[in-house]
Formats: structure tokens, C-alpha cells, sequence
């Protein structure tokens, strides 16, 4: 029988709360559901970077329109639910509540609130783009307000719970994890604050906020949710403690110094003042000491480990997705650099950058964890063979996406240096849409492989009766 | 045992949270006032209603996804002309024909700012001067291969019309002139009032800007 490395899933399941985990399971079947919807979007904008004719008699399909829907959908409802419905279980874990009640009854209702809330505001964001109703210039926070709005109270919401759950925890110590998964969420609500806020709404005041809430929301949400499902995660898995407790806590307050005060790099040759972008530039190599923090922790705590890796169907995902952290890390420190910046600024390379990050950083630990903790909690498997199409399905085509987009990113910087034309630039990274939209191909179908290994692991009869006689 | 962040969750999350608001007002709220006060001492530009409506059609179709409207320039190499500070364009920037680079006060009061951070096509903080004729546009946003072969912008077929126009609004469509490969049905076309204020919009994009301040294109 496939067994995840440590102990068997379902001693691990039994006497969970079935309500506990149909709740964590709804947050992540919802988060694979917009997976689907925002990669058939980014397919579609793929391939209309090719031919432009596709679907372009209908106004409320345009390009621009649909770019947010593409990347809005992606953050707030893949990675963001997903990663929301990994930390109640991880945070109720790591504090060793109670399995057979973690969360009270009204606790629960509020969680299952906040679901709904998410689903409608990402939603109702992506139908009002449609119709036009877009926050543009503004990246990542192109939906209205009316959009934004439940999903901030969402937020608000598990932010209380978490914290709750950490105040009654059952062990003198928090767990690092939790250390992430409570600032994560007083972090992005001032940050969503900021994007929202009317009062720095025109002209460089606008810019100085807009650079601020781009690398916050990405560097202050989903990066500490990211590593601290992985801090709890991987020695789970392992069995076995994390390398060094003390470098975990070094990279939580490096991370949150230094994360904040680097917005700036996206403004680098603009009249946004000087000093904000130098500081911008000089925190963004500084960076690399959290990165490798964590980075640098996890490969040692998987050092020596090659045979329960290759035997596990979760531990290659946190690989890929530790290394990932740290490659995608540096690359955007070389990035922020002033004369890549000269170059590369404005350029697909930017795109391959965001993909890198979001997707063999984010995504693919996002991955681990889910294959990893859920069946430990419905005690359910997924098949592994499905598991195996997706991990290198995934894999496969983002190699192709980000190689394809950083080839044909330095093609275009360089024309631009080279003084062509307009049109020379978009002749030269042509053939590299192709490659872009061949990787997304293969991760759209990675993604239906991951929905169905999803379904297949949600709570069902075994979580029922396991499950102390409760229901 | 001593109270510490270890084990006191009110303590760690006062800590991160106060750390944090800190430094945001240090690397967002502070600049954004100053930067605040020295735009509100700016006058707010007037192009007109039309310019404004278009630049709503620019924001609703989000065209800032592929277009910025920002010229980089390098400000260790700035040097004084008449008093002035002068940014030297970056040379990755310098196909567009500005000799300066975009300064701060060309952004004031610009609710929402189109600066831009990707370029599928080119920066339009020029267009007005480079490309003067609204037809060339109409055929643009009609097909932009027409007058651009291997362009990979969407065709806005939707903002023009073949029916001839009549009542109200009549007065704000304008006719275009149909040339060869634009793939019209009829014999003739007609830019919506939509369409209209856009490349009215667009045509206002800093054309007066810097021959009032005696820089050079
Ligand atoms: C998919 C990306 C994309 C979108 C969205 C887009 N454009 Fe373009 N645009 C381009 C490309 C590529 C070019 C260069 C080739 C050409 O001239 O068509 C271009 C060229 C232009 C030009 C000519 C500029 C010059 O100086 O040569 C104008 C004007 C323009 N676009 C306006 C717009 C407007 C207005 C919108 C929104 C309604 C828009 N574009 C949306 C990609 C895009
Ligand atoms: C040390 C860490 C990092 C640094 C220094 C860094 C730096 C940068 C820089 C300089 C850019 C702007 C590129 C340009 O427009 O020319 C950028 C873009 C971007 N980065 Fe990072 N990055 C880091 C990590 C991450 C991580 C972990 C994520 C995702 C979780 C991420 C997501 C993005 C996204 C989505 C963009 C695109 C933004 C846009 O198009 O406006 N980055 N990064
Ligand atoms: C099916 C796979 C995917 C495809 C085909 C795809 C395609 C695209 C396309 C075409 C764009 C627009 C790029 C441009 O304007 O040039 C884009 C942007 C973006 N996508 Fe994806 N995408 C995929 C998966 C993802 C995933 C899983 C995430 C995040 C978890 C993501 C996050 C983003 C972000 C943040 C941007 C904005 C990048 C920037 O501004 O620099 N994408 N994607």
C-alpha cells in the first residue's frame, strides 16, 4: 500500500472531525476549482498573444479585461484559499488541539463564512472586470473595491480563529508555522488596506502605494503562508525535527524587515524618490538571508533523505518547491539589480519571474502540503499514479513556460537597447508565445490530474467512521 | 519562566504587527505625504471632457496591461539646463524620441496613473506626437494588423459601427475613412463615441508637455 514516509494516514485520520476536515477540504476543493477557471483564462490569454483573433468580437473578453481575472483568480483563489484551508489544519496541528473537536461549532460556521465570502468576492471581481469595472494600473488589486471587500472580511475572519486556536493551544511553545500563519494575516489586511485606501489615490504618491502593495501582497501573504505550511510539513513527513529551529526564527524577522521596504524595485529609472528606490534595491539583495534561511533549513532537514523522497509522492513537491523558493528568490534579487532592470524591466522575463515564484515556489509546495497532510487527516490517498502525471506534467511545463519566457524576454530587452522599431520586438519574442503556450498546455492538464487526485482524497465514509462517534 | 515570544502569542503578534506598521509608514505612508504635498502644490490639468471620457475607455479596457506610459531615465546622470534638473532618458528607452525622461509632475493628479510595467507594445507617452492622425488610429483599434502586419494587439471591432448613426448621439461618431485590408462588411464606417474619446485621449498624451518646457522633443 502507497504510504506516505512516517506513520501510516490513517492512524494519523482517525478521530479527526469529520466537520474539521470536510471544511479544510471545501477550502481546497474550491481553491482547485479556481485553479481550472483561472488557467483556462491564462490558456486563452496565452493563445491570443499568438493569434489575436480569438474571441475578439466580444467586449468584455478583451485581453486587458481578462489578464486580472487571469492573475486575481490565481492569487486570491487558488493560492490564497488554498493555503488558508492548509494553515486550519496545520495551525490546529502544530498547537496540538484536539483532533475530534479542534473548533468549536460556531467556529466552524465562521470558517465555512469565510469560504463563502471568498468564493463570492472572487467572483463577483471577475464578472466586473468583464463589464469594465477594473482597477487598472493597479496590479493585483484591478477588482473594485465591492470585489475586495468580502474577501478582506474573509481574511479578518480566519485571522481571529488562528488566533484563537494558537491562544489555546496545548503546548507552552508556538510553532513557528504559526509564527507565519498569525502575522500573515495582520500583514495582508494593512496591506489591502493600503491598496484600497482613496486618500494616496493619484499621481507618484499613487506609484509609491502601488509598488508597496505588488511586493507585499506577494512577499507578506502568500511567501510566509508558503514556508510556514512547509516549516510544519516537511519534518512531519520526514519524521523527523527541522534542522535549526533558531534559523527559522532568524528567517521569520529578516523576512519581515527586509520584505516590506523593497516595493520600490518595480520603480527603479522613475521619478519615484531616490531614496525609496536605492533602499528598495539594497533590502532586495538583503533578501537573500531569509530566503536561504528557510531555503538553506529545509535542504538540510531533507539532506541525506534521497530514498524516502523518491519513495514519497508528496516529498517531491516541497523539493521542487523549496528549491524553487530559493532560485526564484535569487533571480528576483539579480532582477532588482539597476542595470538588469535596464534591460529586462518591462519584458516577458518579468512574467517567466512571476511564474517562477508563484508557480514552482508556491504552487508546488502547495502541492506537497495537500498531498501530504490531507490524507493524514480524511485518511484518504490519492491515486498515485494520477499524482505522478501531475508532478510531471507540472513540472514539464513550467520548465517550458519560464525557459521559453526568459529566452525571449532577453530578445526583446535587447531589441529595445538595439533601438529597433515597435514591431521588431514583438516579431523576435513571437516564436517564445509559442513556447508559453505549449508549458501552459501541459500545466492546464497537470491541473486536471491534480483536481481529480483532490477529489479523490476529500473526507468521505473512512473519516466518517473513524471518527470517535462523532458525525 | 520569563513571559517571551516563544510562548506568548499576544507578545509575537504585538511584535510583528507593531515591527510591520512601522515600517510601512517608513517605506509607504511617509513618502506617499510628502510626495502628497509636493503634487498638491501642482495646478490639476484640464484637457477637456472628452480627453476624460477616453481616458475612462482606457481604463475600462485595461490597455495599461500592455502599454506604459513612462520613460525611464537615469537620475545619477541628471545635469541643469536653466535652472532645471534634466533626467537623461536610459538608452533602452530611447526609441520612443524623448530626450527627457518622464518626471514626476507629468503624473500629477492622474487618477488612476497608466505608468505601466509591462510592454507587449510600446510606450504611448509620445503617441500624440509620433502618430498626430486620428484615422491611423481608427484603423489601428479597428485592426491593428491593417496598418501594423504581425501585430499582436486585440482589433476593438466593437467600438465602430457600419449603421449609419442617427438621433442623439449622432454628433459625437465620426465617419472613417475605409481603406484596403481593414476587412470592413459595408462601404462605410463610424467610430463610436467611445472610440472617439479614446483616440482623443491618446492623442493628448503629452503632446504639449515638453515644448512648453523648451527641452527638446
Ligand atoms: C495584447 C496587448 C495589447 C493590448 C491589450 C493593447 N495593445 Fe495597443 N499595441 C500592442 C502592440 C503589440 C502594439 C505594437 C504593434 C501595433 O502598432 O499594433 C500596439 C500599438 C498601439 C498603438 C500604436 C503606438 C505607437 O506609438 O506605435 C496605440 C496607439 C495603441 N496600441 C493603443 C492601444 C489602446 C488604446 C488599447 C486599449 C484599448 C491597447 N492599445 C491595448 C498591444 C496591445
Ligand atoms: C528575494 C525575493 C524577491 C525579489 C528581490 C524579487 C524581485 C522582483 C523584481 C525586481 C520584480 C520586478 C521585475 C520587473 O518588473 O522588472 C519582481 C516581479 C515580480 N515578483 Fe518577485 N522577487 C522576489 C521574490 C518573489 C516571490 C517569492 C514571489 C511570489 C510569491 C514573487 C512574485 C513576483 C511577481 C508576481 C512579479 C510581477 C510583478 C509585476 O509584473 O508587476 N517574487 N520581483
Ligand atoms: C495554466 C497555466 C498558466 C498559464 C497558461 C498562464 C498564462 C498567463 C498569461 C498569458 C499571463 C499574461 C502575461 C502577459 O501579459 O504577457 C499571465 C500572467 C500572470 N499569471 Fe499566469 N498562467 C498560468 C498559471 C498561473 C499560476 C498557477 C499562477 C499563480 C499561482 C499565475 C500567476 C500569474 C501572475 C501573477 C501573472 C502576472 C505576471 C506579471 O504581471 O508579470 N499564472 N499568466
Amino acid at each position: 500500500m502507497k504510504i506516505p514516509v512516517g506513520i501510516p494516514v490513517f492512524v494519523a485520520a482517525a478521530g479527526t472531525d469529520p466537520r474539521f476536515a470536510k471544511m479544510v477540504s471545501r477550502w481546497l476543493v474550491c481553491a482547485g476549482l479556481w485553479l481550472l477557471v483561472a488557467s483556462v483564462v491564462g490558456l486563452l490569454e496565452a493563445v491570443r498573444l499568438i493569434d489575436v483573433e480569438i474571441l475578439a468580437d466580444h467586449a468584455f473578453l478583451t485581453f486587458g479585461r481578462l489578464r486580472p481575472v487571469h492573475t486575481m483568480t490565481m492569487l486570491f483563489g487558488w493560492a490564497s484559499m488554498a493555503l488558508i484551508g492548509l494553515a486550519f489544519y496545520v495551525v490546529a496541528k502544530s498547537t496540538l488541539l484536539p483532533m475530534h473537536a479542534p473548533l468549536s461549532r460556531t467556529e466552524l460556521f465562521l470558517a465555512n463564512l469565510a469560504l463563502a465570502l471568498t468564493n463570492v468576492g472572487i467572483a463577483v471581481g471577475a464578472v466586473a472586470m468583464c463589464m469594465g469595472d477594473v482597477n487598472a494600473g493597479r496590479e493585483y488589486r484591478e477588482w473594485p473595491w465591492y470585489a475586495m471587500a468580502p474577501v478582506f472580511a474573509a481574511v479578518g475572519i480566519c485571522g481571529v480563529l488562528f488566533y484563537r486556536m494558537v491562544a489555546r493551544r496545548a503546548v507552552a511553545g508556538i510553532y513557528i508555522s504559526c509564527w507565519f500563519v498569525m502575522s500573515a494575516c495582520f500583514w495582508i489586511a494593512i496591506v489591502v488596506l493600503m491598496g484600497y485606501q482613496t486618500i494616496w489615490k493619484a499621481g507618484i504618491p499613487d506609484r509609491i502605494i502601488d509598488g508597496f502593495y505588488i511586493h507585499n501582497a506577494v512577499g507578506m501573504w502568500f511567501t510566509p503562508l508558503a514556508v510556514g505550511m512547509t516549516y510544519y510539513a516537511l519534518p512531519k513527513l520526514l519524521n523527523k525535527p527541522i534542522y535549526s529551529y533558531a534559523l527559522g526564527v532568524l528567517g521569520f524577522f529578516t523576512h519581515m524587515v527586509f520584505y516590506t521596504v523593497i516595493g520600490t524595485h518595480h520603480y527603479i529609472f522613475t521619478p519615484l524618490p531616490m531614496a525609496l528606490q536605492t533602499t528598495a534595491v539594497i533590502c532586495s539583495v538583503a533578501m537573500i538571508v531569509p530566503v536561504w534561511a528557510s531555503t538553506g533549513n529545509f535542504l538540510m532537514t531533507m539532506k541525506g533523505e534521497r530514498l524516502a523522497i523518491s519513495h514519497s509522492y508528496s516529498l517531491p513537491f516541497l523539493f521542487v518547491g523549496v528549491v524553487g523558493y530559493g532560485l526564484a528568490s535569487l533571480q528576483g534579487t539579480a532582477e532588482s539589480l539597476r542595470f538588469v532592470q535596464e534591460i529586462l524591466h518591462f519584458t516577458h522575463y518579468t512574467v517567466g519571474h512571476a511564474h517562477f515564484a508563484m508557480y514552482v515556489f508556491v504552487t508546488f509546495l502547495i502541492w506537497g502540503c495537500i498531498y501530504g497532510l490531507v490524507p493524514r487527516m480524511t485518511g484518504r490517498e490519492p491515486p498515485i499514479l494520477v499524482v505522478a502525471v501531475h508532478f510531471w506534467l507540472a513540472l514539464g511545463g513550467i520548465a517550458v513556460y519560464v525557459i521559453g519566457l526568459s529566452v525571449g524576454g532577453h530578445l526583446q530587452g535587447n531589441a529595445w537597447v538595439a533601438g529597433e522599431p515597435g514591431m521588431e520586438s514583438v516579431r523576435v519574442v513571437a516564436p517564445y508565445m509559442v513556447w508559453r503556450a505549449v508549458g501552459g498546455l501541459l500545466m492546464f492538464v497537470a491541473h486536471i490530474f491534480f483536481f481529480v487526485a483532490l477529489w479523490r482524497m476529500r473526507p468521505g465514509a473512512f473519516t466518517m467512521a473513524y471518527s470517535g462517534g462523532k458525525s | 519562566m520569563a513571559i517571551n515570544i516563544h510562548t506568548s502569542h499576544r507578545l509575537l503578534l504585538a511584535l510583528s504587527a507593531g515591527t510591520y506598521l512601522i515600517l510601512v509608514y517608513l517605506c509607504a505612508v511617509w513618502p506617499a505625504m510628502v510626495e502628497q504635498t509636493a503634487m498638491e502644490a501642482l495646478p490639476r490639468p484640464d484637457h477637456g471632457e472628452l480627453v476624460a471620457r477616453g481616458r475612462e475607455v482606457y481604463k475600462s479596457f485595461n490597455c495599461v496591461t500592455c502599454h506604459t506610459q513612462q520613460i525611464r531615465g537615469d537620475a545619477r546622470r541628471a545635469y541643469a539646463v536653466d535652472d532645471r534638473v534634466v533626467v537623461p532618458v536610459l538608452e533602452a528607452d530611447a526609441r520612443f524620441g524623448r530626450e527627457v525622461a518622464t518626471r514626476a509632475e507629468e503624473y500629477a493628479w492622474q487618477d488612476p496613473v497608466f505608468m505601466g510595467t509591462q510592454r507587449i507594445g510600446p510606450d504611448l507617452s509620445s503617441t500624440g506626437r509620433r502618430l498626430p492622425e486620428s484615422q491611423w488610429h481608427y484603423w489601428h483599434l479597428y485592426d491593428p494588423k491593417s496598418v501594423s502586419p504581425g501585430s499582436v494587439m486585440p482589433p476593438h471591432r466593437f467600438l465602430f459601427t457600419s449603421k449609419e448613426p442617427s438621433g442623439d448621439t449622432s454628433a459625437y461618431h465620426e465617419e472613417v475613412i475605409v481603406i484596403a485590408g481593414l476587412g470592413v462588411q459595408g462601404d462605410r464606417l463610424w467610430a463610436t463615441p467611445d472610440a472617439v474619446a479614446l483616440v482623443e485621449y491618446i492623442l493628448s498624451l503629452n503632446r504639449e508637455f515638453l515644448e512648453v518646457e523648451g527641452l527638446g522633443r
